[in-house]
């Protein structure tokens, strides 16, 4: 008998530990649905995300922007946000600076430490040239 | 057979007694004491002995996040003399307040287990909220807080703020709004808050101050959010046929999550645990929004007042900010929205801001205050507590 439902050593499942770059969202193998912040199981056909792939996020739209001035005290201040429409996908990013406005169009971009306590770098968002 | 009889029957818990602490920067004592004091408040005000207690609900969000004592709801059933009373502590980050107060309706709703329901005495739940801020310094609140984002969102350095951030920005470009109108929303809670004793901020501000206030998360400022609090809020619920015929009955009480993360929300400004909620809470009561005479609304942000009062249906999408500019919703307007202050200026103590709301609320349909702070002829209240920047909302209606 190996059901792991009353396996005693079995571990919880989960999704597997992921800690994607900013830029990058899941996908899902069977129905292609995107999704960026972690779930456990494909939110359109509900496969299993345990094995899901993950693609690199494009160019996106600004939604909204805010500049925060009170920041945590590993977290730059200012701290430049926008909530950006992807492919598939909406996201909350830092951006490299304070010039976004909604409806510009922006790329993830560069290496940055996004906490001062995160020892790995990521993307911010940066506005495209349009011309 | 008891138990039979009370399923086919209509809700009929009543509020009948209520009590808290002042709201304040730093209170003295524990967290223990603080809830102790509201607790004692509401009994005396019922009118019944600790005794009479069948289950106490203690709504607390932080103590363990600022190394406060652990095993709250039985140091307080101990502390009160609630021996034999059935206890447990509620969480639900902002909203625990209300999670508590929902918890304590579905306990008389189900029949509370005590001798006293054989016996065919009242049964009686008290529900007690409090929290203790400053017990942390700033940063360890701060950084307790910036938890209740997704991880994802952590990663980002988002907090409870930059949320109110972009939604301030997407309500005001998309509704052609003036930033006043977000300063109104504040400088009409502070007014309110200005003859309510238990209220943190009693300083009245106008509109030039709240634009003038510090950026926190533009365009949101200082004026924009609402402070950290100590503070305690307790109520005494009772259902049963003795119960005084002008205790505020609970004609509806709902909950609802939404999506953790808030990008996920198809649109920024459409908060579905608000909505969802509130249909429930309405249908439940019977009544429609227009009915409520008096409403307390989860204004951690001045923004957050406009889009609930709009995804409640008070207000059609993108109006509540004229309405807020032409004074419907203070005191002496159409919609009496946030009396006592609102969380902007009576303060947040997260585990107590929910039960203050009903309290609020109980004194308004009472008519048991000053002429000064009432709303005249209140029959219908209505309140609003929600966790985090919209992931689970709790709604109330009570009616005299
Ligand atoms: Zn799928």
């Amino acid at each position: 008998m190996t059901d792991s439902n009353i396996d005693p050593s079995a571990a919880p499942t989960r999704p597997r530990e992921r800690d994607l770059p900013a830029d990058r969202a899941f996908v899902c193998d069977d129905c292609g649905a995107r999704w960026y912040y972690d779930r456990r199981r494909c939110p359109d056909c509900g496969r299993s995300s345990t094995d899901a792939a993950t693609v690199r996020l494009e160019t996106g739209t600004v939604v909204a922007t805010t500049t925060v001035e009170t920041t945590p005290p590993d977290v730059r201040a200012p701290n430049h946000l926008a909530l950006v429409r992807f492919d598939g996908v909406q996201v909350t990013a830092q951006a490299a600076d304070g010039d976004l406005s909604p409806g510009d169009t922006v790329r993830f971009d560069g290496s940055h430490r996004l906490r001062e306590s995160r020892e790995r770098t990521d993307p911010r968002l940066l506005a495209v040239d349009d011309d | 057979m008891l138990l039979t009889i009370r399923t086919g029957m209509p809700t009929d818990v009543r509020v009948s007694g209520v009590g808290m602490t002042p709201f304040e920067s730093d209170s003295r004592g524990s967290l223990v004491d603080l809830a102790a004091t509201a607790a004692e408040r509401a009994i005396a005000d019922a009118g019944i002995d600790p005794s009479d207690v069948d289950a106490l609900h203690f709504g607390n969000a932080l103590a363990e996040a600022l190394d406060e004592s652990a095993g709250l709801a039985n140091a307080l059933a101990a502390a009160l003399g609630l021996d034999g009373a059935s206890a447990d502590r509620i969480e639900n980050t902002s909203a625990t307040g209300a999670s508590a107060f929902h918890r304590g309706v579905e306990t008389l709703e189900s029949g509370v287990e005590s001798g006293d329901v054989e016996g065919g005495e009242d049964d009686t739940v008290l529900v007690v909220g409090a929290e203790r801020m400053s017990a942390g310094d700033t940063r360890d609140v701060t950084e307790a807080i910036s938890r209740l984002v997704h991880r994802r969102e952590y990663a980002q350095g988002i907090t409870l703020p930059s949320f109110g951030g972009l939604a301030a920005g997407a309500y005001l470009d998309r509704h052609d709004a003036p930033r006043e109108a977000l300063a109104a929303v504040a400088a009409k809670n502070h007014a309110n808050a200005v003859d309510n004793p238990v209220a943190q901020l009693r300083k009245p501000i106008d509109v030039a101050d709240a634009l003038d206030s510090p950026v926190v998360a533009a365009p949101l400022r200082l004026y924009d959010c609402c402070p950290m609090s100590d503070g305690a809020a307790a109520v005494v619920l009772t259902r049963s046929d003795s119960a005084s015929r002008s205790d505020p009955r609970v004609a509806g009480i709902a909950s609802a999550t939404g999506t953790h993360a808030v990008a996920e929300r198809p649109d920024p400004l459409a908060i579905d645990s608000v909505s969802a909620a509130g249909e429930r809470v309405f249908d439940r009561a019977g009544i429609d929004p227009d009915d409520v005479d008096v409403a307390c609304i989860h204004d951690a942000f001045t923004v957050l007042e406009l889009i609930e009062l709009e995804e409640l249906g008070f207000y059609e999408t993108g109006t509540a900010w004229e309405a807020t500019l032409d004074g419907e919703t203070a005191l002496d307007g159409d919609l009496p929205v946030n009396p006592g202050g609102g969380l902007k200026a009576r303060g947040h103590p997260l585990g107590a801001t929910g039960l203050s709301q009903i309290v609020e609320l109980v004194w308004q349909l009472r008519g048991d205050l000053s002429e000064a702070r009432r709303v005249a002829g209140a029959e219908t209240g209505f309140a609003i507590n929600v966790a985090g920047f919209g992931n689970n909302s709790v709604c109330t209606v009570l009616r005299a």
